[in-house]
């Protein structure tokens, strides 16, 4: 008999069934596989996931399939996992469109996968790192709401920050 | 996916959409079990809430509004309330059957809940996750995890109002148990496990604590214990004997033990066995003391260790047990040695019907293998007792040597009146002589073994006592060449020396050397007379050191050496003056012995061989010139004492090898009584020994041993008494004379009168003077 799978569903109802070790990486799915499977997981098991779309899913799917045999530093370890460069794969996986990123970052979150979350949290970090305000707007797509002079008053109490 | 999410923003309706879900996880719905899209639902809808709430701000909310006006803040204290609310409401729902005990009940909602509640805290993660962690890392302490939030809701509206009830409970199953009911430990074991878990320490939760476990539970447990088992021992030995009562306890002990490893904390397991050790054991030791000696006198050894195994789980109830086998040790020593002295006496008595008196010995009428094998039996037995009952415990072993340093010491054999010295050292001096002598009989000596002397030896106060009588036994074994075996006789030296010292063995050590080195000399002389002498086949001198030998050159011995030996007297005199010159050879004829060929047969048969004495071959040489001579022309001849001259002479007369005239014992030692050798002397034997029916002078040489002994402590207290003083340079009275007696222990038991003696003779020799009243001082 093959390995019973999980098989998580995505918002818009496409399924993806996958190895219960890929499933876990999703602390949320590994917990709730845990609670509801006291004894082991004997049959295929459905997760619904309402949250997210399938498109994401299949790329989030993805990465847990390439890191199923990953070990990540400590979840308790902030300074560990802070301090750690993002994974070249991770780099290259996560090289997609904003909106995409965006997803896949509130997909992590969602399902507690901390790791993934991490890399593109840093991902963001490095599109902010070094850019003035104006092409952080015109990065993010930012409207500009301030007035002027609000926008001079904010400049003065943070001159102390400017890079000189 | 048909399912329509609540308004993310919409609380009420968010809660009303989680709590269905809730009543399932809960179980508040009978257990139908959650589905995988129920659990997602409500995980979702928490999730949404959160993350709306956090994007847009919640300035309205009660717990955010001391985090200021942040446009920004993490969301959950709403539902988080809500949660609160819920679980209350939920945990003063559950109702009990009315068929059902509390316990029953209690643990089965416990149960359950417990369960809900871990799947919950899954649930809300989101909120645990984000809103939870950041409130307590802001220090707030009224805001949980959802999982301990359940349990404080469990215990401020469940247990705390039913506590005692639940105890009173739990306590009862136990007893039920103790009474040999059947009871479901598992409601008993959920029950316990419970108020662990409900010791929440809410400024650390991840400090388990037992605080709940050891306020309600273990000091009633405690209690209970310890009236059950106090009722219970009283009642059970009113009724059986001490031996069933301690199976009793050893059942109950380990019955306890299993329960507590069953379902108790470890904390618990201490107290535990310290209230059940008061009850069970020490408060009814006495009870055990009482039939210890009983259990003694009919060897009950299983029974005894039993005893021993109880007490020895409560501190210091062990010692009157070892006192008492210590005095019964004694007793029974007394005893047995009492015995074996009242056999001893009653033989005697009858041999002295039947023949004419034996020589008595000069330690009493007991034998030394008798004797010392009494006293090896009595170790023995309870060297076994102390080794099987009392797994050789130190206190019992301590036990063990006292009452046998006692009774090896003082006992009604070793000591004719309580003033005189011991007699065991002697008597083990001779017990040793028996096995090592060659001429005693194998089936005399059955059973002699150096371990058993060494047994004895170590109990015995005056070593010194021992070493000298053990000495002067030697001396004989060696010089008269009656050792069985040199190798046995090294091998007890070197442990005699491993027990004590080197130096209580140097001389002994040194007697071997002697004998070893006079080998040389012994074929030297005897090469030589080969070539030379006629009238001497063999002779066999030994060079013995003065002190270490416990000979003395005696004045009575003055012998006059036959001319017919005096070749080889000079050529042994010769070679050891060129070997050592300067050295003085003493010549200790009372020693050693010959054996010389009589031609006083008939004719046609061959010579007889007589052993004699050197005073007695001097005798007979004198009769090779003379038939006759007066009783005074012999003593001249022979030179030595008169009464030792007598002594040897009158062997010769009683076995007729001399007639005596005029005949008679009153008319033997007149000077001009005549004395003629036989022309045909007659024995059945051809072999005749004159040696052995000369008198000895025992009494003269226990008197020596005593008077050597008597002098070496002496002087080994001065020597001890001047190194102390010599290093101290001023000591009181009391603290020298205690120096003094530790010292001297390894070597015998220094009285306090003689330590006097030997202070006042050191005073007066000016080794040390009087200071003040009790002090002394060094003079150097």
């Amino acid at each position: 008999m093959p390995e019973p799978k999980v098989i998580i569903i995505s918002s818009d109802d496409e399924k993806f069934p996958v190895d219960v070790k890929v499933a876990e990486k999703s602390i949320l799915m590994k917990k709730m596989i845990e609670d509801l499977n006291p004894d082991g997981l004997e049959e295929d098991f459905e997760i619904p996931t309402p949250n997210v779309r399938s498109t994401v899913l299949a790329k989030v799917i993805e990465w847990c399939t390439h890191h199923k045999n990953t070990v990540f530093p400590d979840d308790d370890d902030e300074d560990a996992r802070k301090s750690a460069p993002v994974d070249e794969w991770d780099k290259n996986f996560l090289k997609v469109d904003q909106e995409m990123l965006y997803e896949i970052i509130l997909a992590a979150n969602y399902l507690n996968i901390r790791p993934l979350m991490d890399s593109g949290c840093k991902i963001v970090a490095e599109m902010i790192r070094g850019k003035s305000p104006e092409e952080l707007r015109r990065t993010f797509n930012i409207v500009n709401d301030f007035s002027p002079e609000e926008e001079a008053a904010i400049r003065r109490e943070n001159e102390w920050a400017e890079d000189r | 996916m048909s399912q329509t999410f609540p308004v993310a923003s919409d609380l009420s309706a968010t809660w009303s959409f989680i709590q269905p879900g809730l009543e399932y996880i809960l179980g508040a719905e009978g257990d139908q079990g959650v589905t995988p899209k129920m659990y997602m639902n409500c995980y979702t809808a928490v999730y949404n809430y959160c993350v709306n709430k956090s994007r847009h701000g919640s300035s309205n909310a009660p717990i955010n509004a001391t985090t200021g006006n942040n446009s920004y803040s993490l969301a959950g204290a709403e539902i988080y309330s809500k949660l609160d609310e819920y679980l209350v409401k939920f945990v003063n729902n559950l109702k009990k059957d009315p068929d059902e005990l509390f316990l029953e009940f209690y643990v089965k909602r416990w149960t359950r809940f417990t369960i809900g509640a871990g799947y919950m805290n899954n649930v809300f993660d989101y909120m645990n996750r984000y809103w939870v962690q950041k409130e307590r890392s802001d220090g707030r302490r009224d805001v949980f995890d959802v999982n301990t939030l359940a349990l404080l809701k469990w215990k401020a509206h469940m247990f705390n109002n039913n506590a005692d009830q639940l105890i009173d409970e739990v306590l009862e199953q136990i007893e039920r148990q103790r009474n040999n009911e059947i009871v479901d430990t598992y409601y008993i074991s959920t029950a316990i496990k419970s108020l662990v878990y409900l010791g929440i320490d809410i400024q650390d939760l991840k400090k388990p604590n037992l605080v709940v476990y050891i306020k309600h539970f273990e000091h009633k447990f405690l209690e209970k214990t310890a009236e059950y088992y106090g009722r219970e021992s009283a009642r059970f030995l009113s009724q059986h004997n001490v031996v069933d009562y301690m199976k009793k306890c050893e059942t109950r002990l380990s019955e306890e033990v299993s329960r507590s490893n069953n379902y108790l904390e470890d904390h618990t397991k201490k107290p535990l066995l310290e209230t059940l050790n008061d009850v069970l054991i020490k408060d009814h030791a006495q009870a055990m003391y009482d039939q210890f000696l009983s259990l003694l006198e009919h060897n009950e050894i299983e029974h005894i260790q039993i005893m021993y195994k109880l007490l020895s789980r409560v501190p210091f109830t062990l010692q009157p047990l070892a006192d008492s086998l210590e005095k019964y040790i004694n007793d029974e020593a007394a005893k047995a040695l009492e015995e074996i002295k009242s056999a001893a006496e009653t033989q005697e008595e009858t041999t002295k019907v039947d023949s004419k008196p034996q020589r008595r010995s000069n330690s009493g009428i007991v034998s030394p293998k008798t004797y010392i094998h009494t006293l090896i039996s009595i170790y023995v037995k309870f060297n076994d007792i102390v080794a099987v009952a009392f797994s050789n415990d130190p206190i019992f072993i301590k036990s063990l040597d006292n009452a046998c340093r006692r009774f090896v010491n003082k006992n009604s054999i070793a000591m004719s009146s309580p003033k005189s010295s011991c007699k065991t050292p002697e008597l083990l001096a001779r017990y040793a002589d028996g096995f090592l002598k060659a001429t005693s009989k194998e089936a005399d000596i059955i059973g002699m073994t150096t371990e058993n002397l060494m047994i004895i030896f170590k109990f015995i106060e005056d070593k010194d006592a021992f070493e000298e009588h053990y000495r002067r036994l030697l001396a004989k074994r060696l010089i008269n060449g009656n050792t069985k075996s040199d190798e046995l006789e090294e091998s007890i030296i070197q442990k005699l020396q491993e027990e004590n010292s080197l130096e209580y063995t140097s001389k002994m050590t040194k007697m071997f050397q002697d004998m070893k080195s006079s080998e040389d000399l012994k074929n030297t002389v005897r090469e030589h007379l080969k070539q030379t002498d006629n009238t001497v086949k063999d002779f066999s001198p030994l060079i013995l050191a003065q002190s270490m030998w416990p000979f003395k050159h005696s004045d009575d011995y003055q012998l006059n050496l036959a001319p017919e030996l005096l070749p080889a007297f000079d050529k042994v005199q010769e070679i050891y003056n060129k070997k050592h010159t300067g050295r003085q050879l003493q010549w200790l004829w009372n020693h050693g012995k010959s054996e010389i060929k009589a031609n006083l047969s008939k004719k046609g048969k061959p010579p007889f061989l007589f052993t004699v004495s050197n005073v007695q071959l001097m005798i007979l040489l004198a009769f090779n010139k003379s038939s006759t001579y007066s009783f005074e022309e012999l003593l001249n001849i022979v030179g030595v004492a008169k009464h030792t001259f007598e002594s040897h002479l009158l062997p010769f007369t009683k076995y007729k090898l001399l007639e005596q005239e005029p005949a008679g014992q009153e008319y033997f030692s007149n000077n001009t009584t005549k004395f003629t050798i036989v022309d045909e002397y007659k024995s059945k034997k051809l072999k005749v020994n004159f040696v052995s029916s000369i008198k000895t002078e025992q009494k003269q040489e226990e008197e020596d041993a005593n008077k050597e002994i008597d002098e070496s402590r002496k002087n080994f207290l001065s020597a001890c008494i001047v190194r102390i003083m010599k290093a101290r340079k001023e000591m009181k009275h009391n603290e020298l004379v205690n120096e003094v007696a530790t010292q001297s222990l390894s070597r015998f038991r220094a009285k306090i009168i003689d330590i006097k003696r030997v202070i006042d003779y050191l005073i007066e020799k000016e080794y040390i003077r009087r200071i003040g009243n009790d002090s002394y001082e060094y003079l150097a």
